[in-house]
């Protein structure tokens, strides 16, 4: 071990023995620290999951959904639109896709019945592919227990569960039933010439635009939906509950600056005197502000993972318990969903920036300003 | 070997509650003796050992130690003076509560990076020198007032300081104790260190252990008797 290996080892020796001495002191500030950082990372965590969920949906949207409208509202489209849109230059492939809302009166949750994209998925006649949160709002495992639903007093469905969605995209895919087009349409009583809509894939994505003017053209009674709108639904969706959120985290990084600010104003009378001893003794100013940085990073750090540890088993593993009516608002009505956990290592990062250096300097000054004067004007 | 030429230190210098702690002092301490600074509270005995010791610096004058005036250098080089040259045991023996005696014997070499084991050994001689090793693991609040004292001579020592400085270093302490104290410093000074130290107990500079005594008042030295 070289001398400053050594030199480093005593300095962090005797800060921990000047954390264990002030302990209450010291503990309690590790617990305020610890909760701001625990409501600054929660809101983080949670909206980068939401982010990537996002992404998830969209990384296999189509460019464009067309959609009929009635009377300024979304109704079925009838299926020769499809042979339509065909015709247009620069589309790589169009079809029709059934998907449709149903309240589950026996369970009190709202389901999305869908036929999946790819034919090759789809579940055969009687069976179902269900979201991850629909086994857990009828609160018993899927494997035993067939689906059943009613759709009016008398009326009862039953559906054979084949398989569960994966939890990568809990937010869209929570309270989503897969089943075949046959059953769909059976199910919703729809005849076999209509779709909810069509999706559009465009070869490129630079035409989407012009490729929309000229359906516009084709079909007056249709909306056209791009990705691009899609997105901003998205950020729409999530940006209120985020701006909720970051009012909470200003109010706390206000609450850290108030609490930095106070640390930085002054050393206690005790902490001045024993900085006053260690210069009398021998130590240099260097040696000094290098013990506090222990200090300070000790402090900081560790409260640095214990909030986020925290805020991470409170986002992924309680579904943001705490702060559940303001994060997942609408999501009441619909089958409980939980995030992927999903870290941002750019946030947390920043988060570390944001929190732990702040505080580090702000511990600094007043210990500067101490170790720097004579050891004599500092004791007396 | 330390020499002192109008030394003049304020305090609050240009504010209307300047003190004037030292005026035109002019001193010289001689090496391998025990010299005391006498006189009345405020006389500025513990400015003048805290001027000695590299602890502060005077407003006017010079200081030299060893032919070297050391009072115009950079802190870092104070630093490095007290490190090297002195130790010191303050009036209220400054020891760091919570830290055990060795802990707190240890602490002025804990910069130089030594060997852990060879600065555990250097501490654990000391303390025993000053019959203090079995005392070596107990927290320093728990030590009588003896212990407490030569507790703080053992961190004093610890880098083989040359020149010892004490302030009222038997200020609350018995006959007893204070002779005790006294044969230390003797030892000391055989050891070949300098002690410097200001009191105003008569059972210390009335000592025939004592070389030198400073007689101080009103931040002036009014007599020298060898």
């Amino acid at each position: 071990m070289t001398p400053w290996l050594r030199r480093q080892r005593y300095l962090a020796d005797f800060t921990l023995a000047g954390l264990a001495r002030r302990r209450g002191k010291n503990t309690a500030l590790v617990v305020i620290y610890a909760l701001i950082v625990f409501v600054l990372a929660s809101a983080m965590l949670f909206s980068s999951a939401l982010r990537r969920e996002a992404d998830l949906v969209l990384a296999d949207a189509p460019e464009l959904i067309v959609q009929r409208l009635l009377m300024g509202r979304h109704d079925m489209i009838p299926a020769d639109r499809i042979e339509t849109l065909k015709t247009i230059r620069g589309v790589a492939s169009v079809r029709g896709r059934l998907w449709g809302y149903f309240y589950d009166s026996i369970n009190g949750a709202n389901y999305t019945f869908m036929v999946p994209d790819d034919p090759a998925y789809a579940p055969g006649p009687g069976e179902a592919i269900i979201g991850e949160a629909i086994p857990r709002n009828r609160g018993h495992k899927w494997e035993n227990a067939p689906l059943f639903v009613s759709r009016t007093p008398g009326d009862l469905v039953k559906f054979e569960i084949i398989d569960t969605l994966s939890d990568d995209s809990a937010l869209v895919s929570a309270d989503l039933v897969l089943i075949s087009e046959a059953d769909f349409r059976e199910f919703f009583g729809i005849g076999p010439d209509v779709y909810t809509d069509i999706a559009v894939t465009i070869r490129n994505p630079r035409e989407i635009a012009t490729i929309v003017a000229k359906a516009e053209k084709l079909m007056p009674d249709a909306r056209f939906v791009t990705r691009a709108d899609i997105s901003r639904t998205y950020q729409k969706l999530f940006s209120w509950r985020e701006g909720l959120l970051i009012a909470m985290a200003a109010a706390a990084i206000l609450a850290f600056v108030i609490f930095a600010a106070e640390k930085a104003s002054g050393l206690s009378a005790e902490e001045a005197r024993e900085i006053g001893i260690l210069k009398a003794i021998g130590w240099d100013t260097s040696d000094v502000i290098a013990m506090k940085l222990w200090e300070g990073g000790l402090v900081s750090v560790g409260a640095f993972l214990a909030g986020t540890v925290l805020a991470y088993v409170h986002v992924f593993l309680f579904s943001a318990g705490l702060f559940a009516p303001i994060l997942k608002g609408w999501a009441v009505i619909y089958p409980e969903f939980s995030l992927a956990p999903h870290i941002d290592g750019l946030q947390l990062s920043t988060l570390f920036v944001l929190t732990v250096l702040p505080y580090t300097a702000a511990t600094l000054v007043p210990i500067w300003r101490v170790a720097s004067a004579d050891p004599d004007q500092v004791m007396r | 070997m330390i020499k002192l030429q109008s030394v003049t230190k304020l305090f609050n210098e240009g504010r209307p509650n300047e003190v004037r702690a030292l005026s035109d002092v002019d001193l010289e301490i001689a090496r391998n003796a025990v010299t005391v600074l006498k006189g009345p509270s405020g006389s500025g005995k513990t400015t003048l050992l805290s001027i000695v010791g590299c602890m502060a610096r005077p407003t006017s004058g010079r200081v030299f130690i060893e032919g070297e005036m050391v009072s115009g250098l950079p802190e870092k080089f104070l630093t490095l003076e007290r490190r090297t040259t002195f130790g010191f045991v303050f009036q209220r023996f400054n020891l760091i509560r919570g830290l055990s005696v060795l802990e707190n014997v240890m602490l002025p070499a804990a910069p130089l990076g030594l060997e852990y084991r060879e600065l555990r050994e250097r501490a654990l001689a000391r303390l025993a020198q000053l019959d203090l090793a079995d005392k070596a693991g107990i927290a320093v609040e728990y030590l009588s007032g003896g212990e407490t004292q030569r507790a703080a001579i053992a961190r004093a020592l610890i880098n083989d300081a040359r020149i010892l400085i004490a302030d009222e270093p038997t200020a609350n302490l018995d006959t007893d104790l204070t002779h005790r104290f006294l044969a230390i410093v003797e030892a000391l000074r055989d050891e070949g260190r300098t002690v410097i130290m200001t009191s105003h107990d008569p059972r210390i500079w009335g000592s025939e252990n004592v070389d030198t005594v400073i007689d101080m008042e009103d931040g002036r030295i009014i007599g020298v008797s060898e």
